[in-house]
């Protein structure tokens, strides 16, 4: 079995997992009963966020932002194996560590891989809404614009 | 004379703190504590301020630093400074874009067409300054209901996520300047001290978190004659930068999250070149963490009259680096303002010492003289 062609790609898998409740998403990882090894510890900190200025093209740093990432291999029962990773901008390293469980899992599609499919879809369909939210405070405002003169007024 | 070394005054220090958070606890009827949730949506422009000139991008922390701090920004970008400092490091992300910023709001004042379209957003431009006296006493069911109306009013559309900049239709028209070149690391200003001259990238560091009234103040000098800027907003826009960084297997750019952000660019007179090259405008760019309109702005402003004193040498103090960005951070300013309020009883009395030395120098008849007779 095979992911469908339109199922986000493994790069948007571990923004879309940080959409679910953190709970959710330890679960999901505990569930899938793997051997789990960190190929790097788990850790939380700051990244310094680089940007570029739209303007001329100066690289800057416009300030910090939270990083949680882990790196993990993880073992199946019957011997399969897998590497998974993620990087938030979150504090939890334990989140970030469960979903690397979660990517290596889908990616290497270990036992239980179709739970973690469902939860990406559930991610996905969190970040539709809250995008659609978005999309309504564009569409609510969009500027209409008329010359004076050539229309008559609205009100 | 010497300091000299004081003890005392920790139970009343220790009843100060108790003080605060007394007020903080028994105000108002229902003497219920504010939820970060509240701070972080009610509040938002406030949280803006505080992620901004507090240099970290963490909502959450800064709505609770602003209930700690009982609503003071100063106090509570210190605070996040003070968080971060305790952090470790772990990376810098690669230079990311703002193209794809998921927009929540795009105006531009120098095209009423613009690609994609104008979206005011949330905005109180428009509205009229007047008291919302229905706030005062507002009902939960009402306020539940707000979001509920809006959504279920909101047009069906199909708007993207991201829009083209306003900026690159001038620049294929070959009115602005070409973009630079990537250059390497920039400066960081969080561990390189200010030695002037410093690149622009370390004073568009400075000012992304600098106090939005000191940036305002020195924007506005200019704008108001003690300079030449006259900008143009050809974009500003405020929204969501999903912010990419290597997957740790792949390598490739994975989405880590993202980073509400405003962002400003300026057209303002355009000169020629040293070369002898074709006119084109010049440009100020301005940006910052949270929805800040007024403060990315005066930043655009201030970055493109900078460019001019670095360029030509100052010609006012909002052209000249070494003044605006050694006065317009606003833990570094507080804090100055604040010491004042610390003992400095050693450094007075010789103060009035000297002052006494002087008028009997001068042979005055001083107050504590004829006191002491």
């Amino acid at each position: 079995m095979n992911l469908p062609p339109d199922f986000p790609p493994r790069n948007r898998w571990g923004a879309l997992l940080a959409q679910l409740p953190a709970d959710q998403v330890r679960t999901a990882a505990a569930v899938l009963m793997l051997e789990v090894v960190d190929i790097t510890l788990p850790q939380s900190g700051l990244g310094l966020m680089h940007l570029s200025d739209s303007a001329l093209n100066d690289g800057f740093y416009l300030g910090e932002i939270p990083v949680a990432r882990a790196h993990v291999r993880v073992k199946c029962a019957d011997g399969r194996s897998g590497e998974g990773g993620a990087v938030l901008l979150d504090d939890r390293a334990r989140l970030a560590r469960a979903i690397a469980v979660l990517d290596a899992a889908l990616a290497a599609q270990l036992p239980g891989w179709e739970s973690v499919a469902t939860l990406v879809a559930q991610g996905l369909d969190a970040h539709e809404q809250r995008a659609q939210t978005r999309r309504a405070l564009l569409a609510r405002t969009h500027v209409d614009f008329s010359l004076l003169g050539q229309e008559e007024e609205d009100e | 004379m010497g300091y000299v070394a004081i003890k005392g005054g920790k139970a009343s220090i220790e009843g100060a703190a108790a003080a605060t958070d007394y007020l903080r606890a028994s105000s108002g009827k229902q003497n219920q504590s504010l939820t970060l949730d509240a701070i972080e949506g009610q509040l938002r422009l406030l949280v803006s301020r505080v992620v901004s000139e507090g240099g970290l991008y963490h909502p959450k922390l800064a709505a609770l630093a602003i209930k700690q701090f009982q609503g003071d920004t100063l106090e509570a970008a210190f605070a996040l400074r003070a968080y971060r400092s305790t952090k470790p490091r772990l990376l810098e992300t690669p230079p990311q874009n703002t193209v794809d910023m998921r927009v929540i709001r795009r105006i531009s004042s120098a095209f009423k067409d613009i690609p994609g379209g104008q979206m005011l957003g949330p905005t109180y431009d428009y509205a009229l300054r007047l008291l919302d006296l229905g706030l005062a006493d507002e009902n939960p069911e009402d306020f539940r209901a707000i979001a509920r109306h809006f959504l279920a009013d909101a047009p069906e559309n199909e708007l993207p996520d991201s829009f083209p900049k306003v900026l690159d239709a001038l620049r294929t028209e070959g009115l602005l300047p070409p973009l630079k070149p990537v250059a390497g690391a920039p400066f960081d200003i969080t561990r390189q001290p200010l030695i002037f001259p410093v690149p622009r990238a370390a004073a568009l560091a400075t000012m992304a978190r600098a106090e939005t009234g000191s940036l305002l103040a020195i924007a506005y000098s200019n704008m108001r004659g003690y300079g030449d800027v006259h900008p143009t907003i050809a974009e500003l826009r405020v929204g969501y930068v999903p912010v990419m960084l290597p997957h740790p297997v792949t390598g490739e750019p994975m989405e880590a999250g993202e980073v509400l952000m405003t962002e400003c660019e300026v057209v303002a007179m355009f000169e020629g070149d040293d070369q002898g090259g074709k006119p084109v405008f010049t440009l100020g760019y301005g940006a910052c963490f949270g929805h800040n309109e007024v403060k990315a702005i005066s930043m655009a402003v201030l970055d493109r009259a900078l460019q001019k004193g670095m360029k030509d040498g100052a010609a006012n103090p909002s052209e000249d680096p070494e003044f605006v960005l050694l006065h317009v951070d606003g833990v570094d300013s507080m804090g100055f303002a604040s010491h004042y309020k610390m003992p400095h009883y050693v450094t007075f009395q010789s103060d009035m010492d000297r002052l006494r030395t002087t008028q009997a120098k001068a042979g005055i008849d001083t107050v504590r003289q004829k006191d002491t007779v």
